[in-house]
């Protein structure tokens, strides 16, 4: 097991380093001057030289990408084009959130999720099993940015119940997780109702019912074990997903994570923020699919990591 | 009788006293959409970043209340102009503190403020507030190190000297980016300078949470007795003005900028103040006269006659947006008064005509800065030229692209705005349609261009607004360089008990002398 994640690990530096180049060259190809975003409406070309001298963006292209990849392997993101501020500590300062908020979306996405699904299977085809399809249907189509501002509408203006946004507490949490988490959890439902509904035909299960075992420990014991493998793809992919796409829920929540800043840094041409930010996500990215392969050795023993 | 009516008139007198006193403390609750990062309005000179300098910061001479007029700020009084209109005096208030309560503003501060900005080292990104001085472009090139218009007279007391008469010079000085900083502090603050601002201003920093919140306090030593009046302000990151229009009418924002479409919602309910205010800016249609099709002037004309700029106004702004007939913002000396300009009246049948003469032309492009769609105002303005027969074909382009384009002057036609810096017509016709413009206009009138040179130095202030009218008038009805559309109110709702906030014409908010009941 420690060889495969080793392996895996190893493997993924090709993978870092595809990301860091390809981004290099997309943001070198898009048209637009970083220091015409940093500078104001009159400045004069000589300024604009000078500045362009100081982040070293007069470089050939081929000796700016080795610098970064220098700096890269010395664990060093580069400053900020904008604030001067090391990469890494603008990114370690607003991961967390992003990461907080992805956790507990996903808590939320789970629980509501994983119940609804086995909900659905159990009681396949009765009028608590379409409805909540139909919700789920309807959970996956409406669009996060929708869903935000009615939430805020209704339990942040009318009720009164939660902050309508920012990031001060626990409780500024709630709604953003709830919002994000239910869309999640939408999905989540669909792929655990048919894959119980799959696990629950087989043989198996019918001999396990034939042994006299109570429904409640079919399902649950032998059931939702296997049921599950189709399901943490999903969860694992949607982990990362929740990571780098909850740009619009931090937009609209007003919530300081990854995501915003990596929106601003794009909007600001900040060369070095872009490509730290990006780096980061794909690390995430990789870390996150190793540990969703992990995962299914202990779901599933005839899952074998060589 | 008389007495009780004398009473009565007292009472009254004195509980509008008291009602219009301002209160002193409390903490005022506004936002901004993003986080500039920076608190250097000589790097940064997004309207942002120069509210919280007016906070942060002094200039020389600022705006008097609501006014385009100036009075002095960290002056002893308005400098004195030599005949020639080269050569200002002025003179510091004594005793002024930075934030820290030691350090004391002197000449040698203001010196050095300059100097930042126009440093070839630097990022100022305002060099054009100083370039006017004597000697600016050699120290901008390097080519000395100690700027030659600027003597030190004492420490309260130095001239500027300017390369030749400018009028509008001191109307430069009272931009937030000529906000003076000291020598010292900056220097002690080396790299960090623009996230630890250290200033004169009513107000300075209490802590900056990036993309969370800005929080300012009192100045304990600031040079104004009795100013401010609140305790601090609390500027929340809201990207989403849905977001903050909802936060506004939970009550946990003072103040919100109206979206259009809330307007007369929020005016109608009677709970909350709203600030009204004519701003220096003009919402318009550039046309390239240097490109290849847009170079036709009776295309241009047509353009002009075919926009119906009512209506586009009413469509896109409602009740913000004021037509206009001119390029140059009503109430700027030597503008034209509101609906009195040159421009050209929307007339359909008229253009029809033109394009007939025009012959096939075929497609014509304009540009729209960013977005993935077209904006309202563009389909509306492409649905109007091709109501008279023009087929306009309108490309949207990255905002950063968009910029680097129009620098280089290859943007055929765009929709565009401009908030004027200073109350003075440079800062738009120099801006748009003097040599070596940067806006894409690509004016080539020589003739007007050397009548642009002229105005600019003009000292006489009658007769250069007068020069500039003129101008104006060739621009917009012989050359039709753009068709000016509409000038945008300042719209702001506060809560009922917020007090004194100004929307200044220039689009900075000032919080000097608000106040909380």
């Amino acid at each position: 097991m420690v060889q495969y994640i080793v392996r895996r690990l190893l493997f993924s530096i090709p993978v870092v380093l595809g990301v860091t180049l390809i981004t290099f060259i997309l943001l070198n190809v898009v048209p637009g001057d970083p220091v015409l975003e940093m500078v104001g409406k009159y400045a004069d070309p000589e300024t604009i030289q000078q500045i362009r001298e100081q982040l070293g963006l007069n470089d050939p292209l081929v000796v700016q990408y080795l610098r970064f990849l220098f700096n890269l392997l010395r664990g060093d993101l580069g400053r900020s084009f904008k604030t001067n501020l090391p990469v890494s500590k603008m990114i370690a300062d607003t991961f967390p959130t992003t990461l907080k908020l992805a956790l507990s979306s996903y808590l939320v996405a789970i629980a509501l999720g994983v119940t609804t699904g086995i909900i659905s299977a159990v009681k396949q085809y009765s009028f608590l099993d379409r409805f909540m399809m139909i919700l789920a249907l309807a959970g996956i189509s409406a669009p996060v940015f929708w869903v935000a501002v009615v939430a805020q509408l209704i339990f942040g203006l009318k009720l009164g119940w939660f902050p309508i946004s920012g990031y001060y507490s626990l409780k500024h949490m709630i709604l953003p997780a709830i919002v994000l988490g239910t869309r999640f959890a939408a999905l989540i439902a669909r792929y655990t109702r048919s894959a119980l509904l799959d696990v629950i035909r087989q043989d198996y299960i019918r001999t396990a019912r034939a042994k006299g075992l109570t429904e409640r420990r079919v399902i649950f014991v032998h059931a939702l074990k296997n049921a599950m493998i189709p399901v943490v793809t999903i969860l694992g992919m949607q982990l990362s997903g929740l990571l780098t796409g909850s740009i619009l829920t931090e937009t609209v929540f007003a919530i300081p994570g990854l995501g915003r800043l990596s929106v601003w840094a794009l909007s600001q041409r900040d060369f070095p923020l872009v490509q730290g930010t990006v780096v980061f996500t794909a690390i995430v990215y990789i870390l996150g699919n190793l540990i969703v392969d992990i995962s299914y050795a202990f779901l599933n023993p005839r899952v074998r990591l060589k | 009788m008389r007495k009780v009516l004398l009473v009565a008139v007292l009472i009254f007198a004195v509980a509008t006293f008291f009602a219009q006193t301002p209160k002193r403390g409390g903490v005022l609750h506004d936002y901004f959409t993003t986080d500039r990062m920076t608190f250097d309005p000589q790097e940064d000179t997004t309207l942002q970043t120069y509210a919280m300098a007016r906070l942060l910061f002094s200039t020389l001479v600022r705006y008097k209340g609501e006014t385009l007029e100036l009075e002095p700020e960290l002056l002893a009084k308005m400098p004195e102009i030599s005949e020639d209109g080269k050569v200002y005096t002025f003179e510091l208030k004594k005793g002024i503190k930075f934030h820290d309560g030691k350090t004391e503003l002197t000449s040698d501060d203001v010196k050095f403020t300059i100097e930042r900005m126009l440093s070839p080292k630097g990022r100022g990104a305002s060099k054009w507030l100083f370039e006017p001085i004597l000697g600016a472009e050699e120290f901008m090139k390097g080519q000395s190190t100690s700027l030659e218009g600027f003597k030190k007279i004492d420490d309260y007391r130095f001239q500027i000297i300017l390369k030749e008469p400018y009028a509008p010079f001191l109307y430069h000085l009272a931009v937030p980016g000529a906000s003076i900083y000291s020598e010292k502090l900056v220097k002690a603050a080396g790299d960090n300078w623009r996230l630890n601002p250290v200033g004169t201003g009513p107000f300075r920093l209490k802590r900056h949470v990036p993309n969370t919140e800005i929080v300012f306090e009192r100045n304990p030593y600031y040079f104004e007795q009795g100013l401010p009046y609140l305790d601090g302000i609390v500027f929340r990151i809201v990207p989403d003005s849905t977001t903050a229009l909802m936060e506004f009418e939970a009550g946990t924002l003072d103040v919100v900028t109206i979206p259009v479409l809330e307007y007369e919602r929020l005016k109608a309910s009677g709970k909350y103040n709203i600030i009204e205010k004519e701003a220096l800016n003009t919402y318009y249609f550039l046309m390239n006269m240097s490109d290849p099709k847009w170079s036709n002037p009776i295309l241009r004309k047509t353009m002009a006659m075919a926009i119906n700029k009512k209506e586009l106004a009413e469509a896109v702004f409602g009740p913000r947006a004021t037509v206009a007939t001119s390029f140059v913002t009503p109430g700027i000396p030597g503008s034209y008064p509101l609906g009195q300009g040159p421009a050209y009246d929307y007339n359909p049948e008229e253009a029809k005509k033109l394009v007939a003469q025009l012959g096939n032309i075929g497609k014509v492009t304009a540009w729209q800065w960013g977005g993935d769609t077209l904006s309202q105002p563009n389909i509306i303005i492409q649905a109007m030229a091709k109501e008279v027969g023009i087929d306009l074909e309108i490309i949207p382009v990255e905002s950063a692209a968009f910029r680097q384009a129009r620098r280089e002057g290859k943007i055929p036609a765009n929709y565009g705005n401009w908030w004027a810096d200073i109350p003075d017509p440079d800062n738009y016709i120099g801006v748009f349609f003097g040599e070596n413009n940067q806006m894409s206009s690509g004016y080539n009138n020589k003739e007007v261009q050397e009548m642009i040179k002229k105005a600019r130095v003009e000292v006489d202030p009658e007769k250069r607004a007068q020069m500039y009218r003129e101008i104006e008038y060739k621009l917009i009805r012989e050359d039709v360089a753009v068709i000016p559309l509409f000038h945008l109110k300042y719209l702001l709702a506060t809560q009922k008990n917020v007090h004194g906030i100004i929307a200044h014409p220039t689009g900075i908010t000032v919080y000097l002398y608000a106040y909380k009941e």
